[in-house]
């Protein structure tokens, strides 16, 4: 499996006492997926993504990025990953280019030059090259986001809102771009609150609720699940059933 | 308004004094408030007790006897000054603060149903806790040795502050309205200019009438020549505001500085009095404010400029490059080059000059060479704590930063690599410009030999002992994240000055322990060659002490490595 959770939970230490963000969460995306990941706010979404992408230690549990774990052996699962957060962070003193050659440095991206042309022109960057991420739009700053992460050959994607700020054009070339590198073989997780984008473009949906996993399956799976079927045939129905929040 | 203004004020303290006391239960900002209120009371209250007791014992009180001599004369020369100030308030673009505001005060108070001088009124009042604040820092600095007489001096300088906030807002007012098309209100913008200009010049003519005649024959003629031309005639009238504000500061009696009081007060209520009238240039001005404010914001968010570094990261390398490459870029785009090539050149034409003057300008080469000495110093000690592109400064990047695959180890000493660089070189430039001129520092007397290698021995040391100190922060940073003020952040309050403190202190030690063994092996080596060699005997003594600090450094980014691997991106502080 490309990528593979095995028991994680990550707590929190606040001045009230230790709270816990995600609590025992296992699941697996398979090459070629691509799994939604949905829940209210403060389900443990990003969460769960940050820890994956290395960027909080998980308190318990195991994250292996093709087989690499991402505590005991984090270059090279590193390596293998690319997170497109959903608040677009960028180096403020260097350019759209010199972002993408510090990736492709890093990275060790062979083409470098080819790939970043094309990704720019995809993105509907091309022209930007020389700017500085201040002189960018929100919605620019994270298709930047975005061509960092694509500029190289990732074996699992992990997309957090990759939408948000986006216009039309963006949106829609965005699901293509998502629905092309899965069809290229890479894993993909993405956290939405788009449930109707989580149905267009996933195969398989997992939903969290204060921490936990509380559904993981295909639309039809979930559909036909006995506590389900009543709830109706579409992601935002099954959605408010499941979390109960639905009235 | 004016029960809301209160309100927004005393909620607005309560709440932040509630936050610094509830943060006061973890421990980090507990040793900084003990720290901090230790250094406010050693600096100035135990001052103030060992004077008390001097003057006790009989002892003479310097500053009072000085404050004694100037009660005379200062007055009209701090009156001087604030003409001065005034004018040039006109000219240069001040700005009071007081029609700056923010984005909640624009979007709450600027549509609700409140008069533009009920506005103007609640920025007064708004300002009042800085400026309360201002005079009592002021006050305590005073050179006095009695508190009465301190929070005498505080009250006087809460006055002054208030008169000088309120005027610049008036001028901000008017030059809005000298923009305006309507020629009534530009008249009445051009008053308080000509009444100002009328001033400046008679006291000007006044001062030329006592100058002019006959040569400055010292400090003392020269003050007693401006006491004479601004305490008589004209001159007197003119100047008297300012003059009024600055009285009750140099007040002996309690008479005189009740009435130096009453007279400030007069001042400051004329002040409000022309901005509230001048109030309808407010949404204006407000509106100009904003834009400036935003415009400041945007360049604070963002100072850098996308201009070319000429250099270029190659796709393939170590990783320690490339975070000297982006810590080079972010500071070749920070930093004016254009402003950079003029101070060079400045340094060395003085340089050239100082070194080429003949014997009637030793003093200047001696006072260049010290200068070099000290920035030298300065560069060397102190600056690594100043120049902070590292992971003092990537921590607010540390989120992707720990989503690339690098070791550990690798980009702490990245991290390092560019600020001691450019420290070095900086030092190192210094300090040839100091061996240069040594001829005429402190160190004249000293033999070439012995200045010669010295120099050569503290140029070994320098990169040594900058790297060293940029381990010592770095290290702070990654171990104490929640201690290190992020990017350009300064917070505020006992606390966090209380914490800068003991950043310095355990910095400074963890230094000197440090620099222990290689100092230790550097005297060995200079016992064992000084009988043969003699001054040279530095160089070698220096290259010891410079690798042993050097493998030292070497070590400690290895065994860091793990600290930042275990640096949680929840442990770094965000701003307030």
């Amino acid at each position: 499996m490309a990528l593979a959770i095995d028991h994680f939970s990550r707590a929190y230490q606040a001045t009230s006492g230790t709270f816990t963000a995600v609590d025992d969460l296992s699941f697996v995306v398979a090459a070629g997926e691509i799994v939604g990941l949905i829940g209210p706010n403060g389900a443990g979404k990003t969460t769960t993504l940050r820890s994956i992408a290395g960027i909080l230690r998980p308190t318990s549990g195991v994250v292996r990025i093709d087989g690499h774990d991402i505590v005991a052996d984090p270059i090279e699962a590193k390596r293998r990953l690319a997170f497109m957060p959903d608040e677009p962070h960028l180096f403020e003193y260097l350019t759209v280019a010199e972002h993408l050659r510090l990736v492709a440095r890093l990275y060790g991206v062979d083409d470098f030059d080819r790939r970043a042309a094309a990704l720019l022109d995809e993105l509907e960057l091309a022209g930007k090259e020389r700017s500085l991420p201040g002189e960018l739009s929100r919605g620019m700053r994270q298709k930047v986001v975005i061509a960092c992460g694509l500029v190289r050959e990732a074996t699992t994607l992990l997309f957090d809102e990759p939408l948000t700020g986006l216009d039309p054009v963006g949106i829609r070339r965005m699901r293509n771009t998502i629905a092309a590198r899965a069809q290229q073989g890479a894993a993909i997780l993405l956290s939405s609150h788009l449930l109707h984008l989580v149905e267009e473009v996933c195969s398989r949906v997992i939903i969290m609720d204060r921490g936990r996993k509380i559904a993981d399956g295909t639309f039809e799976e979930l559909a036909t699940r006995a506590d389900l079927a009543a709830a109706g045939s579409s992601l935002e129905q099954i959605f408010f059933r499941v979390t109960g929040h639905g009235a | 308004m004016i029960a809301a203004s209160l309100y927004i004020v005393v909620c607005s303290a309560r709440n932040r004094l509630r936050l610094r006391l509830r943060r006061l239960r973890e421990p980090r900002y507990l040793l900084g408030a003990i720290a901090g209120a230790a250094y406010l009371y050693f600096s100035f209250f135990a001052r103030l007790r060992t004077a008390r007791t001097g003057r006790r014992r009989g002892a003479a009180a310097a500053p009072i006897a000085l404050a004694s001599a100037m009660r005379a004369g200062a007055p009209g020369l701090v009156g001087l000054a604030l003409l001065a100030v005034a004018a040039l308030a006109w000219i240069l673009p001040f700005e009071s603060g007081l029609l700056a505001f923010s984005e909640a005060e624009t979007q709450f108070l600027f549509p609700a149903p409140v008069t533009r001088r009920a506005l103007l009124l609640y920025r007064m009042i708004r300002s009042q806790i800085g400026l309360l604040f201002g005079g009592a820092i002021l006050g305590i600095a005073m050179p006095s040795a009695s508190g009465y007489a301190r929070l005498r001096a505080a009250v006087a300088m809460w006055l002054l502050l208030s008169a000088g906030k309120v005027y610049f807002t008036g001028v901000s007012l008017a030059r809005t309205r000298l923009a305006s098309r309507d020629a009534r209100s530009r008249r009445a913008a051009w008053l308080p200019l000509a009444v100002l200009s009328a001033a400046a010049v008679i006291v000007g003519a006044s001062l030329s009438r006592a100058f002019i005649p006959a040569p400055i024959a010292s400090i003392a003629d020269a003050l007693d020549r401006i006491a004479a031309a601004t305490s008589g005639g004209a001159a007197r009238v003119a100047l008297w505001p300012f003059v009024a504000l600055a009285r009750p500061i140099f007040a002996a009696g309690v008479r005189e500085y009740l009435a130096g009081l009453a007279a400030s007060s007069v001042v400051l209520a004329a002040a409000v009095a022309w901005v509230l009238q001048t109030d309808a240039a407010l949404e204006d001005a407000a509106a100009a404010a904003a834009e400036r404010r935003a415009a400041d914001l945007a360049s604070q968010a963002s100072p850098y400029r996308a201009s070319r570094t000429g250099l270029t990261l190659a796709l393939f390398g170590r990783a320690e490059a490339v975070f000297a490459w982006k810590a080079a870029t972010q500071t070749l785009r920070s930093v004016d080059r254009r402003n950079m090539v003029r101070i060079a050149a400045i340094v060395v034409a003085l340089t050239a000059a100082a070194t080429s003057a003949g014997r009637g300008a030793s003093g200047v080469r001696a006072v260049a060479g010290t200068f070099a000495l000290v920035t030298t110093a300065f560069l060397i000690l102190m600056a690594p704590q100043v120049l902070r592109v590292d992971m003092r400064e990537d921590l607010r990047h540390l989120e992707v930063l720990k989503t690339w695959p690098v070791r550990a180890p690798a980009v702490v000493r990245g991290e390092l690599v560019w600020p001691g660089v450019v420290l070095t070189a900086a030092a190192w430039t210094s300090l040839v410009l100091a061996e240069i001129l040594a001829g005429t520092s402190a160190f004249a007397r000293v033999r070439l030999a012995w200045r010669l290698s010295g120099g050569a021995a503290i140029a070994i040391v320098t990169p040594a002992l900058v790297f060293a100190q940029l381990t010592i922060h770095n290290a702070a940073a990654l171990l104490f994240p929640a201690w290190v003020p992020l990017g350009r952040q300064r917070p505020r309050g006992l606390d966090a000055m209380g914490q800068r403190l003991i950043m310095l202190g355990a910095t400074w030690l963890l230094l000197i322990v440090s620099v222990i063994p290689g100092a230790l092996a550097g005297a060995i080596v200079w016992f064992a060659l000084r009988v043969f060699v003699g001054a040279a005997a530095l160089v070698p003594a220096a290259l010891a002490c410079a690798s042993i600090v050097g493998v030292e450094v070497l070590v400690a980014t290895e065994a860091l490595g793990p600290a930042y691997e275990r640096l949680d991106v929840t442990a770094v502080e965000r701003a307030e």
